[in-house]
């Protein structure tokens, strides 16, 4: 038995309840009574991909079907794999110890590009063939792909059988009624593939091929198999009525976002240019305070995490915040439970509530500014003034705090010198508020740290089309930072550029990557977010043994007029606005926020109601 | 103030024997909260639910007899105390028994162990497990907060049985435990393993009780 295998070795491996299941919360069946078997896999580890919000929804959600089995699955850390491989063990699922290359469909999830060398490991450590059409023709072993970064899947297309665009809720239960339904009158995997791409949503990419023009830029698309030309995402119309858990796993070890999660609202009104979340989650959709405070208390109760935290891309954007945070804090007040609020805007608070978040709040003071400048804040779109970071910095200062953290891109569109300059003397003036403000904390100097990540155009962002600065240009404004900063009082830390330039590639590129990204897991390359495993030069041979120039992908300008290669994939917003936006940024004109004016993005036309 | 100071016996079995101490902690934390029961706060800038386990178990032992100590704001009968925890207890965590705290913590002074050893060549191995047991001394190196220290375990081990069956030489014994002097069976095995040139392999390690020096069960 599997079982008596894996136990044999869980003693030599780090952290081994992560290789074992049997969490409280987690989900048994009896095998023989289940139709279908879904493995929901996270290409990272299991501290990292347990924290994963969306797959607590949908592992949930599939279980509630007394026939479907949705179990879960992580990337062994590296001394686990070695045992694995070492004893054949092959990848298996936690809930039943089964290996999941038995399993209808085996799910990924996929959050970051850096996650890509990850998945075909996984498949690798399965047993399942790495590629789409090396797999049997036998309708079982049906490898999907969610999560944002299929929103372009170019780069992993030949990997994947299916690629589901946007919320996941239905479309997943959809795929598997077809499934379950075909697989009793014996269908074979092209027959499932054929009708699964009629459903809204599901994109088969083996369906369309892509035609290249002599300069590299693609041509166009042919479908094949009566495949439709534009594949739509899939959204749920009312927040109010989607499922959302009671029960999460409850982990044995500690992992990143060990507490109950609670999701208040999608998408995102704010529109930040390089921001590809508040594009690609439009439009925006809150829960109501009520149904946020009921999920939050029911978690609690069963899982009994003593944390809470809200998740959203912006939570004080939401229209109820006020009501909606008074009433949890009662709850957790009086049940001794930590709320956990992060990234809020003070702006939109009244005084009695930040009272109270004032007693709960622990964390940090942290601000993306993004930008040094107001200048260069305007062409991103980011709308967050100079006078409000001083506002919320007094505030801070004057209740206690004697530390900031901000956060800042390099190499945004239409930098220059200034705006690099711009980012020391914000920090300059952040340092002279400290001192003018007279109960500030005693006998404490103050201490800014700045980091600075590389900016990476991102597919379905109006900087779609920007190109990445060169490693040279970035070392040049790294270098101009570090010499504008005085004074001790102020710690700039840098992302790794390769890091985005890796990045950039992944998001941006088409369908001639796969190779590169096969040739670069052949050499050893996974958990590429882990700074102990990131190997750029065996990413770059492999790009050049596949005959790709990176910075065709990474530092070229892509035209308004190209076909890009998630051109038929529709996120709801259109390329038109998407161009305008960009047209607009290069003017530093800002554009208002979803709920002061609608800017036209063509989501409310295609979804037929108006966002606000 | 109000207090009800309970002790629970339970079970760590299974897939539970891979929770290392730390992780059991909050586990146990979070089993409180589950079951509702009103478990007594620390005062202070930090509340937090106390309780405490009486010795650690190592990861990957088993156990029959684990001692959990923690109070109480109400006065609740122990069986529905037991029937709460259970109900929301990890897979293979079980509460056996809750009564009141009898003897203080420090009066545990030894811990009852059984394990089997597995091999291909049982015979051979069960000699030169005989052999070990009756040799006068047996020298461990145990890691200490201060180096390595070699000490010899025999004075302080006993053999309760030791026999053969078709596949493993299983063996019980007593070994001190408590807040004085803590040795864990794998210090015999790793003894073992330097004196006998038969392959084995440790199966089932568990811990079946814990124990006064009269050899009494600790309640
Ligand atoms: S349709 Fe208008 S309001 Fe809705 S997301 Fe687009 S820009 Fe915002």
């Amino acid at each position: 038995m599997l079982k008596d295998k894996i136990e044999k070795h869980l003693l030599e491996v780090q952290k081994p309840s992560r290789y074992i299941g049997g969490e409280v919360g987690s989900v048994i069946k009896d095998k023989s009574k289940v139709d279908v078997r879904f493995a929901f896999c996270f290409p990272d580890t299991y501290d990292i991909g347990m924290s994963h919000l969306g797959m607590k929804i949908l592992y949930s959600l599939t279980n509630e079907r007394e026939n479907y089995w949705c179990e879960r699955c992580f990337a062994p850390s590296e001394d686990f794999e070695a045992v694995m491989r070492e004893n054949d063990i092959p990848l298996y699922a936690l809930e039943s110890l089964d290996p999941i290359k038995d399993f209808d469909f085996i799910g990924f999830t996929m959050q970051y590009e850096l996650s890509y060398a990850n998945v075909l490991n996984m498949l690798d450590l399965a047993g399942i063939p790495i590629f789409s059409k090396d797999r049997t023709q036998e309708l079982t072993q049906i490898v999907i792909a969610g999560g944002p970064c299929v929103c372009n899947p170019e780069p992993l297309a030949d990997f994947f059988d299916i690629c589901v665009l946007g919320e996941g809720e239905e479309v997943n239960l959809e795929l598997m009624d077809l499934y379950y339904e075909l697989k009793k009158e014996g269908a074979t995997r092209d027959e499932f593939l054929r009708k699964a791409c009629q459903i809204e949503g599901v994109y088969v990419p083996k369906f369309y091929e892509f035609v290249y023009k002599d300069d590299g830029t693609i041509d166009h698309i042919e479908t094949t198999n009566g495949a439709p030309e534009v594949i739509r995402k899939r959204i749920i119309r009312d927040l109010d009525k989607v499922y959302y858990p009671d029960n999460f796993v409850v982990p044995f070890t500690e992992i990143v976002q060990d507490r109950v999660s609670v999701e208040v609202l999608r998408g995102c009104i704010r529109g930040c240019r390089f921001c590809q979340a508040g594009f690609i989650y439009r439009p925006f959709r809150e829960k109501h305070a009520e149904t946020v405070c009921r999920s939050a208390k029911n978690l609690c109760k069963n899982t009994g995490y003593d944390e809470i935290s809200l998740a959203s891309l912006s939570t004080s954007d939401h229209s109820e915040i006020d009501p909606m945070l008074t009433k949890l804090l009662d709850y957790t007040v009086s049940e001794k439970i930590n709320l956990s609020l992060p990234s809020l805007r003070v702006d939109n608070f009244s005084e009695s509530l930040l009272e109270k978040i004032k007693r709960v709040r622990k964390s940090g003071l942290t601000f993306a500014a993004e930008g040094g400048t107001q200048r260069l804040r305007d062409v991103i779109n980011k709308n967050v003034s100079e006078e409000e970071i001083m506002n919320t910095c007094r505030i801070a200062f004057e209740g206690g705090y004697s530390s900031v953290k901000l956060y800042f891109m390099m190499g945004l569109p239409t930098e220059t010198d200034e705006d690099i300059v711009g980012i020391a003397e914000l920090a300059n003036r952040i340092i002279d508020l400290y001192y003018s403000i007279e109960n500030r904390p005693k006998g404490r100097g103050v201490q800014i740290s700045i980091s600075c990540a590389t900016f990476v155009p991102k597919p379905f962002t109006p900087f779609q089309f920007e190109p990445q600065d060169t490693r040279e240009m970035i070392e040049h404004k790294q270098k101009l930072l570090l010499d504008s900063i005085k004074t001790k009082k102020i710690k700039v830390s840098y992302h790794n550029p390769d890091v985005s330039m890796l990045e950039v590639i992944l998001a941006k590129g088409d369908r001639r990557l796969c190779k590169a990204v096969y040739a670069a897991w052949k050499k050893g390359c996974k958990f590429d977010s882990w700074d102990e495993y990131f190997h750029f030069d065996k990413w770059l041979e492999a790009f050049e043994e596949c005959g790709i120039d990176t910075s065709f992908y990474a530092n070229r300008r892509f035209e308004y007029d190209e076909i890009l290669p998630w051109d038929h994939l529709d996120y709801l917003v259109s390329k038109e606005f998407l161009v305008r936006e960009n047209k607009t940024a290069r003017q530093s004109k800002t554009t208002p926020n979803c709920r002061l004016r609608c800017s036209g993005c063509g989501v409310n036309k295609k979804v037929g109601r108006e966002c606000f | 103030m109000f207090l009800i100071r309970v002790r629970a016996t339970f079970e760590k079995c299974g897939r539970a024997k891979y929770i290392s101490h730390l992780d059991l902690n909050r586990c146990m934390l979070r089993t409180f909260r589950r079951s509702r029961l009103p478990i007594w706060y620390t005062e202070g800038f930090n509340p937090h639910p106390y309780y405490s386990f009486a010795l650690a178990l190592s990861l990957g032992f088993e156990s029959s007899c684990e001692i959990l100590d923690f109070n109480l704001n109400e006065d609740i009968p122990f069986d529905e105390i037991k029937d709460k925890l259970n109900s929301v207890m990890p897979e293979g965590m079980r509460i056996i028994k809750v009564a009141e705290q009898k003897q203080k913590i420090t009066a545990i002074a030894k811990a009852e162990y059984s394990f089997s050893l597995v091999s291909d060549a049982v015979d051979s191995l069960y000699a030169d497990v005989n052999k070990l047991i009756a040799s006068p001394e047996i020298l461990i190196e145990k890691k200490t907060k201060k180096g390595i220290k070699t000490v010899d375990i025999k004075p302080d081990m006993e053999i309760l049985t030791c026999n053969k069956t078709e596949r493993s030489v299983d063996i019980s014994m007593y070994l001190p435990a408590g807040t004085q002097t803590n040795y864990n069976p794998t210090l015999f095995i790793e003894a073992l393993k330097k004196t006998t040139d038969i392959a084995f392999e440790t199966e089932n390690i568990r811990r079946t009780a814990i124990l006064c020096a009269d050899n009494t069960v600790f309640e």
